[in-house]
């Protein structure tokens, strides 16, 4: 089913954000389940989605329906016990080039170095809790660097060689020249065998100081970017000499150090007061127009959704069961959940924790057959009961996964 | 940290007072007659009970008693060993580095090696690995410490006659006796000294006489550290630190050693000196078995014959052990983590 509908997608992605046309990620049939002791537990039951290049995407749903397990998927993340048993997850990492088709690889199909070579180079990824978030025995400066020592290595020693070419520092002659050997290698091979042994030879350890001071410069200089007084300073302090909001810049910080084209946000909002966390959808929205390409919001908040989205996807009990642009979602929503959902909001743009809605997320491990909303379901007929329904355009960029929609209004 | 390490070695002042009182306290449970029976060495002297009774004032208050004591300990004088027969200072010397050797060689390895296999095995948590290694700590943890050092001493000695008991073979005993000028004892312990002396026949003949031992002593205690390091490794593995580390783009070897390991030796250390602590009061099954006349000996002989002096002293030395190690814990702690400032 899903390459037709996520051409579709990809067409109504274009003529409705007026943004990227390609697609930057795809996911298709994407199955995950969880083997744990109480049975299986099938968290992701075959989600496809496709997430424009340029736009930010919210995903939406009650809580436990599957939205961090679909995002951590994303980047190869699931945590035991679950497994991926199944789909496709089709990335697109390079920047669209003019007409010419965009490669894309099925990151369900890379080895692990490969997605090494991904997270936080090209999809990053932040996180709810920042206090949990950071290692608390690492300095700040240490944390952010990482992203610069895992994936800018090449670039960094290119660098330092330049540097010492130009002569400065108080590094003299031979030292010198060893120095610029290793930096010649590791420009040429980051992950060369060659350097781990040498990086233990003492003399030659300066050179790894030498990319860690380099490293730590950038991180400085990244977080003044993002708004952090004294930046120098906040390098050398440890997670808990950090207020919350800092912590959360920081976490954002290493998620943006090697310029993602895919943030993901986690519910990175959903525990902050209104003021920080105004502050930080403010500080995202700008970092989308200057240091990224695409968002994907994770949020149980509408109003965040509202404010901050060009697309939505309303998830539930591990299916999407509706997609549309913002605007369209809000005022003519077609799936039951969906209508439920907007409904436990009296006002569309009121900011605000979604209110339950009657019955309960129902139990992953035996989930109802044919449509997992159905026990809740008002407009439930016979074949709600049995079959799955599959996802529909109804309407330009559209889609609804749903047997009896709520009415049309246009 | 010089005032917090002065604080605490004047804190040690109140941990000595109070486990010497409350070792006294027991010891004086036993009758005068009894303690003083402790000090016969010839049928004649024992019709003279009470005289003994008398001249030791072993009939007088408590306090008068601990006092007499606490004076003789400020002056430096610390009885005399009846088991040793000598001097409680000098035997002292005698029989510390016997178990100070032994540690030398199995705290060290107990510490690598428990952190060694609790980590690879939390890291390959219910594979073969971990399965293996587990099993090995049950056995290490419920095997008597005895029973363990008589099957090894029963293979390697009795069969193989490979690792003798004893501390130094009898050759190696006698040609120290016979060379003082050119093998000086600088710290009575055998391999030490040899390494010191250039001497490689002793140093050898020495970690000949280790090897049972240090593996018995070895086997038995790491499992315990062994466990720590792995369920403290899995709870760090689990947190979301981890799960950054990773989106960042983090390898395992990264993941696993730079960010989960050093918070899970937090608790690793206090376990870890701990078991070094109690290490130094010796291993009496082990002393036993292998025939090393240790601290472990030591204690177990004095406290069979009421060797008042000797147990008195050894509280003393536990209590001192005991404060040294915290105040290394908590030094070890602050560097380790952050968080933790040394008040
Ligand atoms: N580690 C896990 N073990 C077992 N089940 C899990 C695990 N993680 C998530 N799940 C299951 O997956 C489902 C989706 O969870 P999640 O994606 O965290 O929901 P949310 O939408 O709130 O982020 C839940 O029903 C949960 O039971
Ligand atoms: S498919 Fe049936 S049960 Fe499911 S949402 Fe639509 S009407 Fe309700
Ligand atoms: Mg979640």
């Amino acid at each position: 089913m899903s390459a037709d509908m996520a051409g579709d997608d990809r067409r109504d992605g274009r003529r409705e954000t007026g943004a990227g046309a390609h697609p930057i990620l795809e996911a298709k049939d994407l199955v995950v389940n969880f083997y744990t002791y109480e049975g299986v537990v099938k968290a992701l039951n075959g989600v496809s989605l496709t997430i424009p290049h340029g736009i930010t995407f919210g995903l939406v749903g009650e809580s436990g329906c599957g939205k961090s397990v679909f995002v951590r998927s994303l980047m190869g993340l699931v945590q035991e016990p679950g497994r991926i048993d199944g789909g496709e997850l089709i990335f697109y990492p390079g920047p669209p080039s003019g007409d010419g088709p965009v490669q894309g690889v099925d990151l369900l199909r890379q080895p692990e170095s490969y997605l090494q070579r991904i997270r936080g180079d090209r999809i990053s990824m932040i996180f709810q809790e920042p206090n949990a978030a950071l290692n608390p025995i690492m300095t700040v400066g240490e944390q952010v660097a990482e992203s610069f020592l895992f994936h800018r290595v090449r670039e960094m020693s290119e660098k330092i060689a330049a540097d010492l070419g130009a002569g400065g520092g108080r590094t003299t002659g031979p030292v010198k020249a060893v120095l610029r050997v290793l930096c010649g290698i590791s420009a040429r091979n980051p992950h060369a065998r060659v350097l781990r042994v040498l990086n233990r030879v003492p003399v030659l350890k300066r050179w790894r100081r030498r990319l860690l001071r380099e490293a730590l410069s950038r991180s400085a200089e990244l977080l003044g970017r993002l708004g952090i007084s004294n930046p120098e300073e906040v390098i050398r302090r440890y997670p808990h000499n950090l207020s919350g909001g800092m912590k959360h810049r920081i976490v954002i910080a290493m998620a943006l150090a090697c310029k993602p084209v895919l943030l993901i946000a986690d519910e990175a909002t959903s525990n902050l007061d209104v003021t920080i966390q105004a502050q930080i959808l403010d500080l995202l929205k700008g970092l989308k127009e200057t240091e990224i390409s695409s968002v994907l919001l994770i949020t149980h908040d509408l109003g965040v959704v509202a404010e901050t989205c060009d697309r939505v996807g309303v998830m539930y009990a591990g299916n999407v069961c509706e997609i549309a642009n913002v605007g369209e979602l809000f005022r003519n929503p077609r799936h039951p959940y969906t209508q439920a959902l907007l409904n436990a909001v009296p006002k569309m743009a009121q900011t605000g924790p979604l209110e339950s809605i009657e019955g309960t997320v129902p139990n992953l491990v035996d989930p109802p057959p044919g449509c997992r909303f159905h026990p809740r379901c008002p407009n439930a007929g016979e074949p709600c009961r049995e079959v799955f329904p599959e996802m529909r355009e109804m309407g330009v960029g559209h889609r609804v996964a749903c047997y009896f929609p709520v009415e049309d209004i246009g | 940290m010089g005032p917090f390490i002065l604080r605490r070695l004047f804190f040690l002042i109140f941990v000595l007072f109070g486990v010497s009182v409350l070792i006294f306290g027991i010891l004086m449970s036993f009758s005068p007659e009894r303690r003083a029976a402790a000090y016969i060495t010839t049928p004649q002297q024992a019709k003279d009970l009470p005289r003994l009774v008398r001249t030791y004032g072993l009939d007088d208050p408590f306090y008068i008693q601990y006092g007499r004591w606490v004076g003789e300990v400020a002056a430096g004088n610390l009885g005399w060993s009846l088991v040793a027969a000598q001097p409680v200072w000098t035997a002292f010397w005698m029989y510390f580095p016997v178990t100070l050797e032994l540690n030398l060689y199995a705290a060290p390895l107990i510490i690598w090696f428990g952190i060694w296999l609790g980590t690879r095995s939390a890291i390959h948590r219910d594979d073969w690995f971990d399965h293996l290694s587990r099993v090995f700590a049950i056995i290490g943890w419920s095997l008597p410490t005895f029973l363990f050092a008589l099957v090894l001493l029963m293979v390697f000695y009795g069969y193989f006659r490979m690792f003798p008991p004893g501390i130094i073979g009898d050759e190696t005993a006698l040609y120290i006796m016979n060379h003082p000028e050119s093998f000086s004892r600088y710290t009575g312990m055998v391999t030490v000294d040899g390494i010191l002396n250039g001497n490689w026949r002793v140093a050898l003949d020495g970690l000949r006489h280790l090897v049972l031992p240090v593996t018995t002593q070895v086997i038995v205690v790491v499992a315990l550290l062994m466990r720590v390091m792995r369920s403290g490794m899995i709870e760090e593995l689990s947190k979301d630190y981890v799960i950054t580390a990773r989106a960042k783009g983090a390898d395992d070897r990264t993941v696993h050693l730079r960010h989960a390991r050093k918070n899970a030796l937090i608790p690793v250390v206090t376990v870890a000196g701990q078991l070094v602590a109690f290490s130094m009061e010796g291993s009496i099954a082990v002393e036993v078995v292998f025939n090393r006349q240790g601290m472990g000996w030591w204690l177990a002989e004095s406290a069979t014959q009421l060797d008042m002096p000797v147990l008195m002293g050894m509280c003393l030395f536990m209590g001192l052990v005991f404060v040294i190690t915290n105040l290394v814990i908590d030094i070890l702690y602050a560097a380790i983590d952050p968080r933790i400032r040394l008040v």
